[in-house]
């Protein structure tokens, strides 16, 4: 049987197949080395990292959702002097492109933890988060509003040659108006969606099930939502996009495929099958089979209306 | 890094023990041959779509290497575990483990004190078993709210007898062995005997009530921690202890924990 051409490229980025992790929900690769080789994939994308260590929020940071989960972590990470030192290494030695997902409350912080990256040639690609609901300051701002994300974007453009992926949030009117915004400001390509703002109260205790009484929806419950705004998005802007929200399997991947993205991302299915992206490898490489696709590429925004 | 697996097996038994509580025994051979005590897995039921989106997380509480089967001991508090009580022998169960460090067993330990209450008794049987194989006297307290609710009390008693330990029991109403608390036995108990480790798994405030007076005993005092769990396998920082060197994975940095280090 002839083998499918599963490559992509992203704004520049060259990925061998087109299935990546969401950020914050594959560690940076090595946690889950022990169940399976992660070189298998296109792409690792890492936990956001920022100039200087996060604590995140207070716990109970996770709470259980109607077919999902809903997180408020609020981007703990090491800082990007530890990142580089004890995590990054670990990933340079695989065989996957590593795709850092970048965060900051101000724009400066944004600035640091590019400028510390460009010394790291084993980086990729960026991941820029304009759409963290979890932390007060930054995150979520920056990417409800046109013009701040353009800031954003047009000062790290000035930093780096490497591909720039700009990370959307749904939790706009309009995200078309963003995802334009960030590409006219030289963004290579956006990624969508991140979690949707949501809340779980415990009726018995009258009280939240989160300490921070809200955090972001994922997993199947926002597949919907997130294949309309890959949709939107692609019939707006002509920079690829990396499409994410509720995928577990290869099918909701070929699916997000059609609706115009050119890579997908696997994230909160990690928790439930650890073995949930090379799944949906194999079942976008079985549906192609099946459907005589010669190139996955052939099936980027192939959605018959 | 360690080889984690992710199987699926047939259910052997599944029986209530207790009020509300069950002992189910899976057919998972490959996480049978690498569970060590102190260690737990991620659960879901296979056999029918899971009423819950995230697998749950319990104590491997028995282990039959040769015959190939892991056994858990599961209280039942929400969906997740009522789901549970309702599968059968020879439906399917997808486990994920094993998972986390497991107890650090003193090499030269002689004299072992157990505390656990409500659903941290299974965290401490195999620890039980390996103290006697090695020679060490296993004294055990297991604490409940009432007699009803105490399960998994005859698994200890093989460890206990051989190690020439006692088996001290504990409830709320005093329906059955002493009535208080946990640490109304172990206080007394740390107070009359030169005890070189102490375990302990239960409820937060329970685990508090024994940690503290055995540190300042000056003795080792290792706790398995309960903390909600997503990924159980480290990436998600979901489930982090506040520990005097910062945040940690309570999945893979513990779920044990040196009391000592814990901020309580
Ligand atoms: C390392 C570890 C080992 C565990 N071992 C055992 C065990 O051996 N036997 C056992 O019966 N239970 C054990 N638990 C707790 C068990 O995982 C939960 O009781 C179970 O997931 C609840 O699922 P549910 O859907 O029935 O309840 P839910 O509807 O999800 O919750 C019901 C109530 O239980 C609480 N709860 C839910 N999950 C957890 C959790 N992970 N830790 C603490 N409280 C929780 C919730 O806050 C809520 O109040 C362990 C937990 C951890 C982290
Ligand atoms: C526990 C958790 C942590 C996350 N952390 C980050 C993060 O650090 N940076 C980021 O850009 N997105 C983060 N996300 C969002 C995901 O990358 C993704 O956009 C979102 O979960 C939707 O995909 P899913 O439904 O497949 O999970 C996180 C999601 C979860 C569930
Ligand atoms: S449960 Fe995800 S890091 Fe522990």
């Amino acid at each position: 049987m002839s083998t499918v051409d599963m490559c992509v490229n992203v704004g520049g980025l060259p990925m061998k197949n087109p299935v990546t992790v969401a950020s914050g929900t594959f560690g940076h690769g090595e946690e889950f080395a022990g169940f399976f080789d992660v070189s298998q994939l296109g792409a690792v994308t890492t936990k956001g990292v920022s100039p200087l260590p996060w604590d995140g929020n207070a716990t109970p940071r996770i709470a259980e959702a109607p077919c999902g989960m809903l997180n408020s972590i609020g981007l703990q990470n090491p800082g990007v002097e530890e990142f580089c030192k004890s995590q990054l290494p670990w990933l340079a030695t695989q065989d996957t492109a590593a795709i850092v997902n970048v965060s900051g409350h101000t724009l400066q912080e944004y600035v640091q933890v590019i400028e510390r990256l460009e010394d790291e040639a084993c980086v990729d690609a960026y991941e820029v988060n304009i759409s963290c609901p979890n932390v007060d300051a930054g995150g979520m701002t920056f990417g409800t509003d046109p013009a701040q994300a353009a800031e954003v974007t047009t000062a790290l453009r000035a930093l780096t040659k490497r591909p720039l992926i700009v990370k959307l949030t749904p939790n706009v009117t309009d995200i078309t108006v963003i995802a334009k915004a960030v590409e006219a400001a030289g963004a290579d390509a956006v990624s969508l969606i991140n979690t949707l703002l949501g809340m779980a109260i415990d009726a018995k205790r009258r009280a939240p099930k989160l300490a921070r009484v809200v955090g972001g929806l994922s997993g199947p419950a926002i597949k919907p939502v997130a294949l309309r705004m890959v949709w939107e998005t692609y019939n707006a802007v002509d920079i690829p996009i990396i499409g994410m929200g509720g995928i577990a399997t290869g099918e909701d991947a070929i699916e997000f495929m059609l609706a115009g993205a050119t890579a997908v991302a696997v994230g909160a299915a990690n928790f439930v099958d650890p073995l949930a992206s090379l799944h949906v490898l194999e079942g976008m490489v079985a549906y192609c089979k099946e459907n005589g696709v010669a190139q996955v590429s052939e099936l980027i925004g192939a959605l018959e209306v | 890094m360690d080889q984690k697996l992710q199987e699926r097996g047939p259910v052997l038994f599944n029986r209530q023990v207790a009020e509300g509580i069950y002992h189910m025994s899976v057919l998972v051979p490959g996480i049978a041959a690498a569970a060590r005590p102190g260690q737990f897995v991620q659960v879901m039921v296979a056999s029918e779509p899971s009423v819950q989106f995230l697998r749950m997380p319990f104590a491997v509480f028995d282990v039959d290497e040769a015959a190939g089967s892991v056994d858990i001991c599961y209280q039942v508090v929400g969906e997740g575990t009522e789901q549970l009580t309702r599968v059968v022998v020879g439906d399917e169960v997808d486990f994920v483990g094993p998972i986390g460090n497991g107890w650090h067993v003193p090499a030269n330990a002689k004299h072992a004190l157990l505390a656990c209450g409500g659903v941290g008794v299974p965290a401490l049987k195999l620890l039980a078993d390996e103290l006697a194989a090695m020679g060490a006297r296993v004294d055990v307290v297991i604490g409940a709210q009432t007699e009803k609710r105490l399960a998994c009390v005859e698994q200890f008693e093989d460890s206990i007898r051989d190690s020439h330990g006692a088996l001290y029991l504990a409830t709320d109403d005093g329906s059955t062995g002493i009535k208080g608390f946990v640490n109304a036995v172990t206080d007394e108990l740390l107070a009359s005997h030169d005890y070189d480790y102490v375990a302990v798994c239960g409820p937060p405030l329970m685990e508090r009530s024994v940690a503290l007076p055995a540190i300042e005993h000056g003795v080792t005092c290792e706790v398995s921690m309960e903390r909600l769990m997503a990924c159980g396998v480290g990436a998600c920082l979901g489930c982090v202890v506040e520990t005097k060197d910062g945040l940690k994975r309570c999945c893979v940095d513990g779920p044990v924990f040196d009391a000592s280090e814990v901020v309580w």
